[in-house]
């Protein structure tokens, strides 16, 4: 009850302090601010990126792994790699073989070709060679007419199910639907466009400018058969086979390349984990060299408040003498002066989360999906508080330590 | 152990000093500013403390009132060893025995009147309802009752005087200390002033009083000289000894 009362004096002392002199205390909480700011747009920046790239992937399973020639994050090794054997469609029909009943198969390749529809053109779009399995080993479906069938794979048909960045950029407000377009020299004709995926991720690959066509008919039109590089994609039964069925796929496809025991895999097994994995430890990094850039600029801010603290402290000297003389005892004027600095850095805090938070609408617009969370908001209240404790503790506890005959003295 | 019983011979007085010693700085530029004071103060006393400057009135002014330790020597306020006491206890002590009025009246400028008043309670930590009574009161005993809202440098002198001392009486202190009350007023204020201090000391109220002036001294009943940081002369007037029980 006692120290309630202490506090509640405490506080409207640091509320008078604050009323009184408030071009400097303005002044003082711009630091604040602008640190507040800048940390919370680094928070905010961190987690778009983060949504942005879960997006992007969305339609990639995480129950699916893929084989391929080469890993999907090459740190600074690509040259264990260059000399692979590229993987070759029918080392994937062996595989399909072994695995049959066990998991679903999908082979694909890909590249990038120019596209053309009467007048419009494409340049470089994504095009890949894939079989009906594609819908099952993602989950990305057609948004109108239908995917290719195991018939289109079979008598090597020119059909394509296009994005819908392409069916925008081909075909403007038209249907495409049976629309014959060129890929490259050859006539393919529209039998479905997929569904939106998203935007890329920071040049990364976008799921909406690309071409699916039978696998067969990839082959025939484009060649590929001296360079084939087919990624396969194995989809797990569930999430608890995935770790048995990548073990299964190493040793068959082993057993297909003819390795011996001492010999190392010579192709690679991805996963969407090790991709995130890769980019989680990318964004720690940037964020955390972020956020230290970023304190320092909330440092200065402290440093500010700090300052400002030992002018309150020194010219309000008498004050705390004739607080002690009535019986103020050490730490309520402690007290008093940590409000006082932590009023200012909340002060500070709550203007620049509005400030963050109108940036983070326009980045928002501009640039990328950005939303300021709770748990940040708080994390930024938090800090500001805390930078003011820290900051106000040395000028506050100077205060608290004068003796009362001195400070009565102080003129 | 019980302190009453530790202080020394007249257990019955309400403040008693033995050979209180108080010394500023060290070795060679060491200064006496107290040589050794005994004095004992009773409950109800009206006491005035005078000397020329310099003759450690404020150092003793000090001690009485627990903003300062002795550097040897004891000193019992109400049976309680004050030489002995942390910063903490002290404040305690200032907060609950001693009612300070200073020659610069010591308000807080940016509070109100009513607000400079009920400080100490809030150090006491006394519940708004009761601080807000106590502090009427003892604004009503002053005779400021309606100023209330108004800060301190929209009162003149004598009026600031005055809030200082509601200021404390409403702690109910054992003794009021009053450092040269009327230094900063006119003659006239001053005695105002000095009427209220009678008037509480008719009514019970123990005050020490310091100050150079004889005519300011003559309120008091009692009159202790001070030269050199000892105690010159003690002489109790029997002119005016109504008050006195």
């Amino acid at each position: 009850m006692r120290f309630w009362i202490e506090l509640q004096e405490a506080l409207q002392i640091a509320l008078g302090a604050l009323r009184a002199n408030k071009a400097r205390g303005t002044l003082t909480t711009l630091g604040i601010i602008i640190g507040i700011v800048a940390v919370i747009l680094t928070m905010t920046a961190a987690n778009g990126l983060k949504s942005t790239f879960r997006q992007s992937f969305s339609a990639v399973g995480t129950d699916v792994i893929y084989v391929s020639r080469m890993p999907w994050v090459i740190m600074n090794d690509f040259f264990l790699y260059r000399n692979r054997p590229p993987m070759e469609l029918r080392q994937v029909e062996q595989l399909e073989q072994k695995l049959r009943g066990k998991a679903i198969v999908n082979p694909s390749m890909g590249d990038q070709r120019d596209l053309k529809y009467r007048a419009e053109t494409m340049e470089g779009v994504r095009v890949v060679g894939t079989t009906d399995r594609q819908t099952m080993v993602s989950t990305a479906q057609p948004e109108t007419g239908r995917f290719i069938t195991d018939f289109d794979v079979t008598y090597k048909k020119n059909v394509c199910v296009i994005g819908t960045d392409v069916r925008d950029g081909l075909f403007g407000g038209a249907n495409p639907i049976n629309q014959e377009m060129k890929i490259g020299r050859s006539t393919f004709r529209v039998i479905g466009v997929m569904e939106k995926q998203g935007g890329s991720f920071l040049g990364g690959p976008n799921f909406d400018r690309q071409v699916f066509v039978p696998i067969s008919a990839y082959v025939k039109a484009f060649g590929g058969e001296r360079h084939q590089n087919v990624n396969v994609a194995v989809k797990a039964p569930s999430q608890e086979a995935v770790a048995d069925l990548e073990f299964e796929v190493i040793g068959e496809m082993r057993k297909i390349r003819q390795l011996r025991p001492s010999e190392p895999d010579n192709f690679s097994i991805n996963k969407l984990d090790t991709l995130v994995g890769a980019f989680n430890n990318v964004m720690g990094v940037v964020l955390l060299v972020g956020l230290l850039i970023t304190s320092i600029s909330l440092f200065v801010g402290g440093v500010g408040v700090m300052n400002i603290m030992f002018v309150s402290v020194t010219e309000r000297t008498r004050e705390i003498g004739i607080r002690k003389a009535i019986g103020a005892k050490p730490h309520s004027i402690l007290f008093q002066f940590l409000f006082e600095a932590a009023a200012i850095c909340l002060l500070g805090g709550l203007v620049g989360i509005a400030i963050a938070s109108a940036l983070t609408a326009v980045i928002n617009k501009m640039l990328m999906p950005a939303s300021v969370s709770i748990p940040i908001l708080l994390t930024a209240v938090a800090v500001s508080i805390a930078v003011g404790v820290v900051a106000g503790f040395v000028p506050a506890f100077r205060g608290a330590r004068l003796r009362p005959v001195e400070a009565l003295r102080y003129e | 152990m019980d302190p009453v019983s530790s202080a020394p011979q007249g257990s019955s007085a309400s403040l008693c000093l033995r050979d209180v010693v108080k010394t500023y700085g060290a070795d060679a530029d060491e200064v006496k500013a107290l040589r050794g004071v005994s004095l004992d103060i009773v409950r109800n006393e009206y006491v005035a403390i005078m000397g020329p400057s310099g003759s450690g009135k404020s150092t003793l002014m000090n001690v009485i009132g627990c903003l300062d330790v002795p550097t040897s020597g004891t000193y019992f306020l109400e049976g309680q060893p004050v030489a002995e006491m942390s910063e903490y206890q002290l404040a305690e002590i200032r907060n609950r025995r001693i009612g300070f009025v200073f020659q610069t009246f010591n308000l807080i400028p940016r509070a109100n009147i009513f607000h400079n008043v009920e400080l100490p309670l809030i150090y006491a930590g006394v519940a708004k309802s009761e601080r807000r009574q106590r502090a009427e009161e003892a604004l009503a005993r002053v005779g400021l009752g309606a100023r209330m809202k108004h800060k301190p440098n929209e009162l003149s002198g004598g009026q600031r005087q005055r809030v200082a001392i509601a200021r404390a009486l409403v702690g109910r202190p054992s003794i009021i200390l009053a450092d040269e009350p009327t230094g900063n007023l006119d003659s006239k204020t001053g005695d105002e002033i000095m009427a209220v201090l009678d008037e509480l000391h008719a009514s019970g109220q123990t005050i020490i009083l310091v100050t150079h002036e004889d005519y300011i001294a003559e309120h008091a009943l009692r009159v202790i000289r001070l030269k050199d940081g000892m105690i010159e002369s003690d002489e109790t007037s029997q002119s005016r000894s109504m008050g006195a029980h």
